[in-house]
Formats: structure tokens, C-alpha cells, sequence
């Protein structure tokens, strides 16, 4: 039993940052960005999550850092794309490179190390214990005791289904994917709706990056995102952005991640760490037959 | 009568040389219908976009009510009470009636929550006042063209607009549906409100304005009173020279068949039948028109034509030789052909003028090519392309510019000098002279009926019934996928055939 309930907590645990960054994602997907630096901007959050936890001895702030590393990135994707209008991939590829070199540089200059940093003064992101629910058997080990950013990816689940399906920034944010023009003459900015929804994105990156360094585990290493942004970009494009297909799709690949690990114990790690491009790479065919299909239609 | 938008002295030029309007002035009035004619390229559209904030003037003023403003975006324009229905439909195909009507100015609740009944009330109150027979829930992908338009508008009287600009709206419209637009029309400005309206059909202006204005190559010839003017007389002030409406068509002198399409079915989802047992020849020296409501089967005709549908039965032939499964490349080779999507089909509009003018040319051509079809003769090239351009007058400022930059007229001018130059033993043409200026018409239809008399055969798609009683030599009605009758031109009237189109064969 015990043995289940750890696979199952496992699962949720490595789906925890997939899900908060492909919600993230999939923003920019309704605004019609093809925003591939989900992978930059979580990396970057993990960095600076690790760096106000360890400065502040504040999980917080470690927190607050850890968005703001991430909306360093997308700032510069909007920069890039939106004022100068690059190539929204070759400006994807580039940020994703320059966080891990930026990352690394940094983790060097400032503590001193090479390959990771881990020190008991880094603060992690807590637990949270719900009274009641905690006493139910079997459940109670599931639904409490998650690390508070596992709960938060859950209500940001609930907040972005209902933020691109039932308000007005929705029904603006989806209008700038379909047709900016007509977002435009109807008196909207599409470009000012693309920036929102690269910062939002930037915010939930910031969360998937501070749980992947101060809840996961507590401590950076370098690139230590290890392929879960690309990851996240195939489960939005799998299920055309839907939020909760998301939660699905990120709990899949966290038990392809919790099977990597299993496996580790029979197979060379080399093989079990493609796990995640594999995913992406098969996500990506999907994608490309379904579009074929669709064009075949009209 | 009080002015509502004075425009006074309005210049524009595109880099590098493209003086688009030349010192334009012109009031428009409160209650009136005020129409903008012009030829291709004469600056109607870039006028109103000015207006409408999406394009900067160089020089010039704009007085709303007697006080100047600038509009630096659309959402200013509307702020102020100014909507503009542009030339291509700009919704969301995706979002339902309602949806579309309210993006950009949403009535919300707590949290910025779309407050969704109260807008379908507002939307189906302003759908019932206007009469305008929408449902607000449908998805407007699943409407039609027509109706597609109306939410245009009703996107506009939505933000409480009073000054409505339209250009060219009846060109994607059926005949059938002219008139309800028209007494829509009338309705808003007996509302007080402004209507201008752009068109190239001259009739259709004249009966639904107040006032007219005339551009010729960016300059302002005059405003006139409608009813001080007639057809003739506002082509001339177009044109710079007079109109000829009437036929020339000299009689046929016809050879063999050169297309020929037998027992041809299509059905879709394999079910629905669209086309039945469809037979259609055309002999050399004769063109043949086919009449009939959108929707009932023309497009598919084209398509199967054109190799981009597969038909169930049915045989297509070409100066006898089977062309049922040939190949694209080698339906190119007999048939030229005028899509009547041209931004989609017609041509790349990303691409220059003159690539757009070679395409299909570089593939039958040697002439435009060098080694062995390996690289292509740029000279050749630039030569055809200025030939094209001067038979065909298209108003540009070089052929290595861009195809978007040019007016929708121009547009259709340039893709009509590639296919009418191909010099195929058939033509295909869909609404050929979609977007012409009466000028551009005349010359058109003067080509093609050049192109008869040389023995090419030619089957021409028209919504526009004169047209089609213009040019052709036999019509036939297509209702509900089939032919319903083959008349000779001489032997029937436009009554007769706009009777067999809604109605069928003589039940
Ligand atoms: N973006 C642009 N760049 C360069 N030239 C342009 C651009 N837009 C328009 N022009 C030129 O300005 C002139 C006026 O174009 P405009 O679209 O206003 O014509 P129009 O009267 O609407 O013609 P049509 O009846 O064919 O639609 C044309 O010569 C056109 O080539
Ligand atoms: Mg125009």
C-alpha cells in the first residue's frame, strides 16, 4: 500500500512544475505566441528561488525571486518578439540557452561551486497539513501533506480554465490567437493581450521553478530543469490548450518521469532521461497529423 | 443638413513614389448615404482608412463636427462614433454572433467575468431592432457570407456608431441579398445616421445614395447629387473618357468541343449529394456561362475542374484527351483559370508582382528559364511582366513590390494578365471581374471576348447576371447541383434565367 501511495505522490510531484508551466503555456498559446522559452523561464525561476530562500532564510521570498527570475526571461521574449518582432522560435531557443549559461555563470560567481549548490541555509517551500482530511486513511496521505505550490498549481488550474473561457481577458486573449487584426480594429491592442499573457506565464514558471528547487528538492543544479518546459510546450500542443487536459496530460508525463526512475534501477540513466524528449517528439507528430487532417477538412 | 467629418486636403504617399490621394477634401453630412466611386487604385479604400486611424495621412485635416481630430487607432475612430466595415471580412470564425459583436467593449460583472446574458440581451435586442435575422449563438464560421457582414455591422451600431463606412460590401454578397442590405442601409440613415459606401457598381449607387463623390488617380473630380447624375455619366468623370455598357460580342463562329464533362456526381460526406450528373461542352470559339445561386454547386464544379476534388463518377475531358485524374501541372498545361478567391487561391500575396504575374508560366514557358530549367531568366522575366502590366493597366509602383501593396482591383488585374496571357486552348473563369472598376471591366470582358473569336473555349461563373449575359454565348442554371437549363443568350431573358435559379428546372 505504502508503496502505491508513494508512486501516486511521486507522480504528482513531477507533474506539479509541468502543469504550473503548460498552464503558463497555454496563455500564450490562446494568444497565438509560439512561446517555446517555458524551459528558460523555469530554469531561471528555480535560480533566483534558491538565491532569495538562501539570502532572505525566507521560502517567500525565495518564491518572489523566483518569479521575478522568470518574468526577467519573458521580458526579454517580449522585448525580442513583440517590439522588435524576431522570430518568436529563434527568440524561444536563444532565451532557453541564455538561461542555462546565465544560471550557471551566476551559481558560480555567487556561491562559489560548480555543478550544484545545496546548503541547509536554503529555506524550502513548506508542506501543508490539512486537519481532517489529513485523518482519512489512504486518502488523507494524498490529498494532504503536499508541498503548498502542489495546491497552488491545483487552484491555478481552476483560475485559468475560468480566466480564458469566462472573462473578458479571455475572450481577448483567445480573439489575439484567431485573428489579431480583428482584435485590433475592434479597439483592443492584440500586442498589449500578448504581453499580458507572457508575464502571467512568467509568473506561473516562476512557480513551477521554485517548486523544482525548493520543493522537489532543495538545492540548484545546473539545469536543473532537465527538459519539463519542453515537456510542458508538447502538453499544451497535445491538447490544444485546454487547462485540463493539461492537469492530465502533466500527471502522465510525472508517471513517465516516476517510471524513468523506477526504471533507472534496470536501465542506463542515459536512457531513461529521454524520457521527456521522446514525449515531446511524439506529441509533436500527433500535432502535425492532426493539423494535416484539419487542413484537409477546409 | 450639418456636416459631421469635413476631410480637408488629405495627401498621402506610399514610399517611395505612390501619390495614393493628392489634396482630397470632402464633407460628409449628417443623414446622408454618401458614396465614394473611383477606379482601381484611385485611393477610395486608403481615404477611409485614414479616416478610420489605420493609416497615417502625410498632410491634411480632419474636422469631426467643426472641431479637428486625429485618430492614431481604430479604437479612437470608434470611440468617436466612426466604424468601418472593411473590404475583407474581419471576424473571429471561431466565436459565436454574440461573441464577436461584443469583443472590445464587454459587458462584465465581478472579476472582469464576462456577463454573458446581458450581452446576448443587448446583442438580439439590437438584432431585432435592425431586423436583421441572426441568431446570436451560432458560430459565425457556420453563417453566411451575408450574414457575416450584418454582425460586421451590428459591431459597429453596437459601440452606439453613427458614422458607418462600408467598402465594397456588396461584393460579396448574392444578388438575392442586395436589397436587404440596402433597406438596412436605408433604415440606419433614417436613423440619422452617415453612411459611406464604396462599390464599383454604379447602378447600386445610384439608387441607394444621396451624394457621390468621384476620385480618378488620387485626386477629387467632384461631389455631385445622385440624382443629378446617371451611369454614363459618372463613368466618364471615373474613367476620364466614355463607357460602353453594350455588348460587342459578334457572333459565334465555334469548332470542336474542347471541354467536355459527362455524368460527373459529387457527394459530401459521401452522402449529400452536391453535384449530380452534371454535363457541360464547350466548343472553341464559345463561351458558356453558368448561372445560379452561391452554394449550389459552382464551387465544386470549379474545384473537380481544377483537380482540388475528386468526383465520385463522371468523366472530364480535354480536346478529347481524358483529364478526369490528371495531374495539376497537367490541367495547367489546357486550362487557364481565374479563382474568385484571390488572396487564397489567386495568389501569394506575399510574394512580388512579378513572381505572382510568372507563376505557372515558369513551369510551361522556356522562355523564362535558362540551363535546362535550373535558373530562371530574370530579363525575360522583368520584360513579360511590364508587358502584363502596361496591356492590363495596372496601377503600381513597381513590379518588384509586394502583392498585397496593391488595391484589390489591381490586385484581380495582375492575376488576370497571368491567366488570360497563358493562351490555353480553355479557359476557366470564376468571377472574373470581382473588385473592377467599370473601366477595368470593359477592357476584361473586350480581352475575353478577343480570346472567343481566336477559337479558345472559355466557361465563365459569374454572380453578376449581366455580365454573364454579356459575354456568353449559351447559359446554363445550376439549382440545387444540376443543370436545370442550357439557353441560348439570344433566346432568353435575365428575368427568365433569375427565375430558373431560385426555382429550378419548370416543375
Ligand atoms: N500598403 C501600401 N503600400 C504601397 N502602396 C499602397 C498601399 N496601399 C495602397 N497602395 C497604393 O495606393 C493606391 C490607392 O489604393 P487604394 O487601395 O486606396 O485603391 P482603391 O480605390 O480602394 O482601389 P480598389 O477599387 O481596387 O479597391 C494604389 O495605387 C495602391 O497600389
Ligand atoms: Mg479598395
Amino acid at each position: 500500500m505504502n508503496v502505491i501511495i508513494g508512486l501516486i505522490n511521486g507522480m504528482i510531484a513531477a507533474a506539479t512544475p509541468i502543469l504550473l508551466a503548460a498552464l503558463g503555456g497555454t496563455l500564450t498559446y490562446y494568444a497565438g505566441i509560439f512561446n517555446i522559452a517555458m524551459e528558460g523561464m523555469m530554469l531561471s525561476g528555480a535560480f533566483f528561488a534558491v538565491l532569495g530562500s538562501y539570502y532572505f532564510h525566507s521560502w517567500i521570498v525565495g518564491i518572489l525571486f523566483g518569479v521575478l527570475g522568470a518574468i526577467l526571461i519573458a521580458l526579454i521574449f517580449i522585448f525580442f518578439s513583440i517590439s522588435l518582432k524576431v522570430d518568436e522560435f529563434v527568440t524561444g531557443v536563444g532565451l532557453n540557452l541564455f538561461a542555462v549559461g546565465l544560471t550557471t555563470y551566476l551559481l558560480r560567481q555567487i556561491f562559489k561551486v560548480k555543478g550544484a549548490f545545496t546548503n541547509p541555509g536554503i529555506v524550502s517551500i513548506p508542506k501543508i497539513h490539512i486537519p481532517l482530511i489529513e485523518d482519512i486513511p489512504v486518502l488523507g496521505k494524498i490529498l494532504s501533506g503536499q508541498n503548498l505550490v502542489v495546491y497552488i498549481a491545483l487552484i491555478a488550474t481552476i483560475f485559468i480554465t475560468w480566466l480564458v473561457f469566462k472573462s473578458r481577458f479571455g475572450l481577448r486573449l483567445r480573439a489575439a490567437g484567431y485573428n489579431s487584426t480583428c482584435l485590433d480594429t475592434s479597439g483592443v491592442s492584440s500586442n498589449a493581450i500578448r504581453f499580458r499573457s507572457l508575464i502571467l506565464c512568467g509568473i506561473l514558471c516562476g512557480f513551477a521553478g521554485s517548486f523544482l528547487s525548493l520543493g522537489y528538492v532543495t538545492l540548484f543544479t545546473e539545469n536543473m530543469s532537465a527538459g519539463r518546459g519542453w515537456i510542458s510546450l508538447a502538453a499544451v500542443i497535445l491538447v490544444s490548450g485546454n487547462p485540463v487536459g493539461i492537469a492530465l496530460v502533466s500527471l502522465l508525463f510525472g508517471f513517465a518521469d516516476g517510471l524513468g526512475l523506477f526504471l533507472q534501477q534496470s536501465l542506463p540513466s542515459q536512457f531513461t532521461s529521454m524520457v521527456p524528449y521522446v514525449a515531446t517528439l511524439m506529441a509533436l507528430f500527433v500535432y502535425s497529423i492532426r493539423k494535416k487532417k484539419k487542413e484537409a477538412i477546409s | 443638413m450639418t456636416d459631421v467629418i469635413t476631410m480637408d486636403h488629405i495627401v498621402k504617399v506610399f514610399p517611395p513614389n505612390v501619390v495614393a490621394l493628392n489634396n482630397v477634401s470632402v464633407t460628409f453630412r449628417e443623414g446622408e448615404i454618401h458614396a465614394v466611386v473611383g477606379e482601381n487604385g484611385a485611393g477610395k479604400t486608403t481615404l477611409m482608412k485614414i479616416l478610420y486611424g489605420m493609416q497615417e495621412a502625410n498632410s491634411g485635416k480632419i474636422f469631426l463636427k467643426g472641431s479637428q481630430v486625429h485618430f492614431n487607432k481604430p479604437g479612437e475612430a470608434i470611440s468617436s462614433g466612426i466604424g468601418m466595415v472593411h473590404q475583407e471580412i474581419l471576424l473571429i470564425p471561431e466565436y459565436s454572433v454574440w461573441e464577436n459583436v461584443i469583443l472590445g467593449v464587454e459587458p462584465t460583472g465581478y472579476f472582469g467575468k464576462i456577463d454573458q446574458q446581458k450581452s446576448r440581451q443587448k446583442v438580439k435586442q439590437q438584432i431585432d431592432e435592425f431586423q436583421f435575422h441572426l441568431d446570436p449563438d451560432a458560430r459565425v464560421e457556420e453563417i453566411s457570407v451575408a450574414a457575416r457582414q450584418k454582425v460586421e455591422i451590428l459591431k459597429l451600431l453596437y459601440r452606439n456608431v453613427s458614422f458607418l463606412i462600408l467598402d465594397e460590401p456588396t461584393s460579396v454578397l448574392t444578388p438575392q441579398e442586395i436589397p436587404q442590405l440596402f433597406d438596412e442601409l436605408r433604415r440606419m440613415r433614417d436613423n440619422g445616421r452617415t453612411i459611406v459606401y464604396i462599390s464599383h457598381h454604379l447602378e447600386e449607387v445610384l439608387e441607394l445614395s444621396d451624394r457621390i463623390t468621384v476620385l480618378r488617380k488620387g485626386s477629387k473630380i467632384d461631389t455631385i447629387e445622385s440624382s443629378a447624375a446617371t451611369k454614363k455619366s459618372l463613368a466618364q468623370m471615373m474613367v476620364g473618357r466614355e463607357v460602353i455598357f453594350e455588348s460587342i460580342r459578334k457572333t459565334a463562329r465555334t469548332g470542336n468541343i474542347v471541354f467536355d464533362m459527362s455524368g460527373l456526381d459529387y457527394s459530401f460526406p459521401q452522402k449529400r449529394p452536391i453535384l449530380q450528373n452534371i454535363q457541360i461542352q464547350v466548343r472553341e470559339g464559345e463561351i458558356v456561362g453558368i448561372a445560379g445561386v452561391e452554394g449550389n454547386g459552382q464551387l465544386e464544379v470549379v474545384r473537380i475542374i481544377m483537380g482540388l476534388l475528386k468526383p465520385d463518377h463522371g468523366k472530364i475531358e480535354i480536346q478529347g484527351k481524358d483529364f478526369t485524374h490528371a495531374s495539376i501541372l497537367e490541367r495547367r498545361e489546357k486550362i487557364s483559370f481565374v479563382s474568385q478567391d484571390r488572396a487564397n487561391m489567386g495568389s501569394c500575396l506575399n510574394a512580388t508582382i512579378s513572381e505572382n504575374i510568372i507563376m505557372t508560366h515558369h513551369r510551361l514557358n522556356k522562355r523564362f528559364s535558362k540551363w535546362n530549367g535550373i535558373v530562371l531568366n530574370k530579363s525575360q522575366i522583368r520584360i513579360f511582366s511590364e508587358e502584363v502590366r502596361k496591356s492590363f493597366d495596372i496601377q503600381m509602383d513597381s513590379t518588384e513590390a509586394e502583392i498585397k501593396s496593391l488595391s484589390g482591383g489591381n490586385q484581380q488585374k495582375t492575376i488576370l494578365g497571368r491567366e488570360l496571357s497563358l493562351d490555353t486552348p480553355f479557359l476557366l473563369l470564376d468571377q472574373p471581374t470581382r473588385g473592377l472598376d467599370v473601366g477595368s471591366i470593359e477592357y476584361v470582358h473586350e480581352h475575353i471576348l478577343q480570346m472567343r473569336d481566336d477559337a479558345h473555349a472559355i466557361l465563365l461563373l459569374s454572380a453578376d447576371l449581366e455580365e454573364l449575359f454579356r459575354l456568353s454565348d449559351r447559359i446554363l442554371v445550376l439549382h440545387r447541383g444540376k443543370i436545370v437549363a442550357n439557353l441560348k443568350t439570344e433566346q432568353t431573358s435575365i428575368e427568365e434565367v433569375g427565375y430558373l435559379m431560385l426555382e429550378g428546372g419548370a416543375q
